[in-house]
């Protein structure tokens, strides 16, 4: 194992002269094959932002929606609540403009664009958009049922023509308090906030290319369509069937983010029309939707100055511009290669290539800063561009290797997930991080020969060089004013939470440029003077972390992920507050019987199944509404308005015939309720927003009572399907897909981690204390969220083992190039000395850049990403003082010679210190 | 003669006429006139029995045909036209079948004037209660009814109000070895507000102007639904199509409107087309035996 080692490291040393012999042909061929990867990527690249793509179409909840959606239609519907800012929806006023946002919306065909901005937040508006919308429905177009004489209406609840006087006013208040169906759900008990329900086609518009089957050439009627005789006695005839006909199943166009912002964009100019009358809180997918794509924006900002701060980091601690240049270089080049390659391939990828991107950035940047960090200071003792080349490649090959190894082993534990997404995800990811590994070996190597900085005494210093050496000639009250002028300007600049961050990563940068290497000498003897103080400290770190990550719950909540004040928080906040929850569900009812739904003792455990909802899960259901309300209406209406007979009758006809009525009265509402052939239908919730992990419980129970109900149905219908369904239901099924596939994906990383590094240091005792460090930063991360009540969103745990991989990726280079010397000195001090001076910079180095560029990510509106910005960041900090402290303290006391026989084991900091 | 008898020798003639030379000179609006005469002249002083069938319908060997045992509605029907042109239409409907549903009727009265909304009555015997679906208000945006949950909508078999469409001849080709017209007809916005096609193109058959076929598209212009005429035959006088089905071409169902038997020339009493003939289960008996034995 130790020859192996040691030819592995000599055949990296030797692998940047070989690259260099062929440099014309490798270069050649590296931009042609970039060229082709760029033309690809600009060509074929397919992306889908739809959360239906998450899931397998064959996948139960993903059948059970489209099931539902092609019985009846989208359930995708903007909820737009609005608060009366004259403190009456029913005023004329309110109900005046009510009226004629809901006649916008309807007939937006009239409207002149010219009355309206042409864009919102840089989008421009598109009046097409409108099309998406299926119905609308407020206050001034809902219907209420009434008995007059022998005639039953169905009455406007507000008149076309709204009256004046106070007292008609006050009795279409009075009427509407009455409606109990559509209290909350069309306006608050104290009539201080009402709704425009705008329900919408997304995900239930048949794909564009849709070609009914009966198109085709030679389709003609069945003969028994016209195969009746015309005076026969016979009463009816009948017209054939064939179960085994091919019947066509339509496929939905499938809707992305854009999609949806682009159709809250152009609703949102249309009602903020009356935003002198009206304050409002549209919720839904659309208003979500919109949200979320505005944090993507700013994510594209954030990581802009990402950027911006990688190669500001770069260029001050390097001093030199081609430490800049040359990373960015071969990172891009292998973000175009994966990317290249992954479309070539006729993938699809998803919203998570930017995770990919994030990663191969982080380390292909570690990848590079190691070698780059181990060149520099080969040149700065001395040695020719060729010598130190060839040495730093030699002294970091190995562990850059190792690391990729064992980042690749952690993506590619995604890939047993069941979401494709995160399948290719995990794929393109690992083929990145390979990527990034290739290009540190071959085009690094290239780029340096074409331009590196000259020997440390040469003078052309690097303009970051004569700044600092000029900074250092001024006198220290000179420095101190400069430093508070700077940093006042930073606090009034930039505010207190950014100026915290500029001025933090402002003084690191001084203090590791100034003393980095008096830090990285100074180390070895704090440690070696206490090292049971530094495991006991980090012990106490790990036992806490630990307690804390018992503690952790997995949950992802919407509106939580989005700051407190947050638009869209206020406006979920305001619907469940005030009106029925946010959130719908619905409970499918499928008999496969035809008519199955008229009799009567399904029809009564349908109540029975909402009565039991609404009384036992109060605090999280609101309202139900199925065919069974309808049902109990019609039959108290029509019964003279006795309220004995608001039930459902025992007589199969009758139902049957309450149903017809309501059919023939609002074909729309009932087609929205149950199939043509009345064997199907769904009871809706409307529930308020929890977290996945709440709702995962209440699924669960919701279950249990519908078996329970459902029970003693068997007998009459053997078929019988009573399940939970919807949008809703689908992203929570995602949400613990997710969780479930992270976990796993998580401890499938460790164990080969473990593996890796207990092969690479020869020895099991070696590799399970090299674990340790590398445990600590990720209990870290959960820990503190644990401790901070904090939850765990899928968002965050997807991207955790990401940047866990990178906080570790330190750990294994300082423990394998350890190693190597060990191997090589025989002296476990000599060793710790040499690797932490040797590796310690680029430690540092890669820790400030990633640790305080993952930090800017703190800042974004999206929670899902502050989160892991923060402690992700906090994790490789971490990392770092384990690297120095820990590492060492551990090899002092426990004193590991990873299989390198007779190591001289002395531990002889304190006689140097002295 | 009357008005009616008129109207169909004048179709026949023009028809022959336009055969001979060109029909060119017809526009749009005159051929669906005419063909809404037509349309008109089956249900005047008619009593007729049909029966609605409602599947879910696939394809099989190149055919059309139910995948599932079809929902058969039995159904006795009375009209007659009113107005001065014989425009206006009045007509009962009552269900003979399903059991579950026996007694159930329907009152409807269709105006061709573009100021009067056209009219519904239902009568549940259940419940000896009638109702009235379609409010008169005509600024009302009273949604097309789907007739006895069938395929079918109001919007699809009532008459009248052409002007409020902007029709255009769009070709001359040939549907089922028949010559016809294409005419496209786009609801103004008055009437866009309650139709739930954004444009329908209808096949009108030259000679005997009759629609053979009707496709309907919705907001995004895809075709939704599509109407299929068969069995054309010349009843009492007038060309009528005998079986009428209508194809969603979204959830894959279809309903077939089979007229089983036809009577025109039937003296019906005015009285009878009201909603005393809903509620008074008597009355609508004694009239409608009247009307069975000038059929026998």
């Amino acid at each position: 194992m130790e020859r192996i080692l040691i030819a592995l490291s000599d055949a990296f040393a030797q692998a940047p002269n070989r690259v260099l012999r062929y440099k014309q042909f490798v270069l050649t061929g590296l931009i042609v094959i970039s060229a082709m990867m760029v033309w690809g990527i600009y060509t074929r690249t397919e992306l889908d932002m739809t959360t239906d793509s998450f899931l397998d179409q064959e996948d139960p909840s993903m059948m059970a929606l489209n099931e539902y959606r092609r019985q009846f239609g989208s359930d995708d519907s903007v909820f737009l609540v609005y608060r009366a800012k004259d403190g009456d929806v029913f005023s004329r006023e309110s109900l005046l403009a009510i009226q004629q946002l809901t006649d916008d919306l309807r007939y937006w065909q009239q409207l002149d664009p010219a009355d309206y901005p042409e864009s919102i937040n840089g989008i421009a508006l598109d009046f097409d958009e409108l099309n998406h919308v299926r119905r609308v429905q407020s206050i001034t177009n809902i219907r209420y049922q009434e008995n007059e004489g022998d005639t039953l209406l169905s009455n406007r609840l507000v008149p076309q023509q709204i009256p004046q006087s106070a007292e008609e006013l006050a009795a279409i208040k009075a009427r509407a308090m009455e409606q109990e169906d559509y209290l909350l759900a069309f306006y608050s008990a104290d009539a201080r906030y009402a709704a425009v329900m705008i329900q919408t086609d997304f995900g239930a518009q048949p794909i564009a290319n849709y070609e009914p089957a009966v198109n085709a050439a030679d389709i003609v009627l069945d003969d028994s369509f016209v195969d009746f005789d015309a005076f026969s006695d016979a009463d009816s005839f009948d017209l054939e069937f064939d179960e085994s006909a091919e019947i066509q199943e339509v496929s939905f166009e499938s809707v992305d983010m854009l999609g949806y912002t682009n159709f809250h964009i152009i609703t949102k100019a249309l009602y903020e029309k009356y935003s002198d009358q009206f304050e409002f809180f549209p919720v839904g997918n659309p208003p979500m939707m919109e949200f979320m794509m505005d944090t993507l924006n700013q994510m594209m900002t954030l990581g802009i100055v990402m950027v911006l701060i990688f190669t500001l980091l770069l260029y001050i601690l390097f001093r030199s511009f081609s430490a800049v240049l040359w990373p960015m270089v071969t990172i891009a080049a292998s973000m175009a290669w994966t990317w290249g390659i992954t479309v070539w391939l006729g993938v699809t990828i998803s919203q998570m290539i930017s995770l990919t991107v994030l990663l191969v950035f982080a380390v292909g940047i570690a990848d590079c800063v190691h070698v780059m960090s181990a060149y520099f200071s080969y040149r700065r003792q001395g040695e020719d561009h060729y010598d130190a080349l060839s040495h730093s490649y030699g002294k970091t090959g190995l562990a850059i290797m190792v690391t990729t190894v064992t980042t690749m082993a952690g993506v590619l534990a995604l890939t047993t997930s069941d979401l494709l997404p995160i399948q290719v995800f995990g794929l393109m990811s690992a083929f990145g991080v390979v990527m990034a590994f290739f290009f540190t070996i071959v085009l690094l190597p290239i780029l340096l020969d074409v331009w590196h900085p000259g020997a440390p005494e040469a003078q052309d210093a690097s303009l970051a060089d004569r700044i600092g050496k000029r900074w250092n000639e001024l006198y220290i009250g000179k420095k101190a004013g400069l430093a508070v002028v700077y940093f006042i300007a930073v606090y009034a600049l930039l505010g207190l939470w950014v100026g915290t961050y500029i001025t933090v990563i402002s003084l690191m940068t001084y203090v590791v440029v100034n003393w980095q290497l008096q830090i990285l000498s100074y180390v070895p003897y704090i440690v070696a003077r206490r090292p049971w103080v530094v495991l006991g400290l980090f012990g106490t770190l790990f036992v806490v972390c630990a307690y804390g990550m018992s503690l952790i719950r997995i949950d992802s909540n919407m509106t939580e992920l989005t700051k407190e004040g947050s638009s869209i928080r206020v406006a979920y906040e305001t619907v469940d507050e005030n009106m029925a929850g946010a959130m719908s569900m619905v409970i499918m009812v499928d008999t496969h019987t035809t008519d199955g739904l008229y009799n009567p003792r399904l029809m009564q455990a349908i109540d029975e199944l909402q009565s039991r909802i609404e009384s036992r899960y109060a605090d999280q259901v609101t309202r139900t509404n199925s065919l069974a309300n309808i049902v109990k209406d019609t039959y108290q209406i029509m019964s003279d308005d006795d309220p004995a007979y608001y039930r459902v009758p025992e007589d199969e006809q009758m139902i049957s015939q309450l149903l017809y009525l309501f059919n023939s009265a609002n074909p729309e509402d009932r087609r929205a309720l149950v199939s043509d052939d009345y064997s199907r239908s769904h009871i809706s919730l409307n529930i308020y927003n929890a977290g996945s992990y709440q709702y995962q419980l209440f699924f669960d129970e919701i279950s249990v009572e519908i078996d329970e109900v459902f029970a003693g149905l068997e007998q009459e219908f053997p078929e019988l399907e009573v399940y939970l369904t919807g949008s809703m239901a689908l992203l929570m099924r995602m949400a613990d897909e997710v969780a479930n596939s992270q976990y796993s994906s998580f401890i499938f990383a460790i164990g080969v981690i473990s593996v890796i590094m207990i092969v690479t240091l020869g020895s099991l005792q070696g590799g399970l204390m090299a674990m340790i460090p590398n445990v600590i930063p990720a209990l870290l991360g959960f820990g503190l969220m644990g401790l901070l009540g904090i939850a765990l969103d899928t968002d965050t745990l997807l991207i955790a083992p990401l940047i866990i991989g990178i906080a570790v990726d330190d750990t294994i280079h300082f423990m394998t190039h350890y190693r190597v010397e060990l191997i090589r000195t025989g002296s476990i001090s000599e060793s710790l000395i040499t690797t932490i001076r040797d590796v310690g910079q680029a430690v540092m180095f890669t820790t400030m850049v990633l640790g305080l560029g993952f930090a800017l990510l703190s800042f974004s509106d999206y929670l899902g990403m502050a989160k892991m910005g923060f402690f992700g960041s906090a994790a490789i900090f971490v990392a770092l003082l384990c690297d120095l402290f820990l590492i060492p303290a551990m090899i002092m006391v426990f004193k590991p010679t990873f299989g390198v026989k007779g190591a001289d084991t002395r531990i002889t900091f304190m006689e140097k210190l002295a | 003669m009357n008005l009616r008898s008129l109207f169909i020798v004048t179709a026949v003639f023009i028809s022959l006429l336009g055969n001979l030379a060109s029909a060119q000179e017809m526009t749009g609006l005159e051929i669906m006139e005419l063909v809404e005469e037509n349309q008109r002249a089956t249900s005047d002083s008619a009593f007729n029995r049909m029966q609605l069938s409602t599947c879910r319908f696939g394809i099989k060997e190149s055919r059309i045909t139910c995948a599932e045992r079809p929902r058969i509605k039995s159904l006795e029907s009375v009209g007659k036209n009113f107005g001065d042109d014989g425009k206006d239409t009045k007509s009962v409907t009552i269900v003979l079948e399903p059991a579950a549903e026996r007694g159930v009727g329907m009152l409807s009265y269709a105006y061709d004037d573009t100021q009067r909304d056209n009219e519904t009555w239902l009568y549940l015997s259940a419940l000896g209660r009638v109702k009235r679906i379609a409010s008169g208000n005509s600024d009302d945006d009273s949604e097309p009814a789907s007739v006895f949950g069938s395929e079918f909508t109001t919007e699809d078999t009532d008459t009248g109000k052409l002007e409020e469409y902007e029709i255009r001849v769009l070709e001359e080709t040939t549907e089922g070895g028949r010559e016809v017209w294409k005419i496209e007809l786009i609801p103004n916005a008055e009437r866009a507000r309650k139709s739930r096609y954004s444009k329908t193109i209808n096949y009108v058959d030259k000679e005997r102007f009759i629609v053979l076929r009707v496709e309907m598209f919705d907001q995004y212009d895809n075709e939704i639904k599509r109407l299929l005429a068969s069995r054309v035959e010349l009843v009492n006088g007038t060309w009528m199509a005998r079986s009428l089905t209508m194809m969603n071409l979204v959830s894959n169902r279809l309903s077939n409107m089979a007229f089983l038997e036809i009577h025109t020339d039937i003296a019906v009493e005015d009285e009878f087309l009201t909603t005393r003939t809903l509620t008074d289960v008597a009355f609508r008996e004694t009239e409608l035996e009247k009307l069975r034995q000038q059929v026998d």
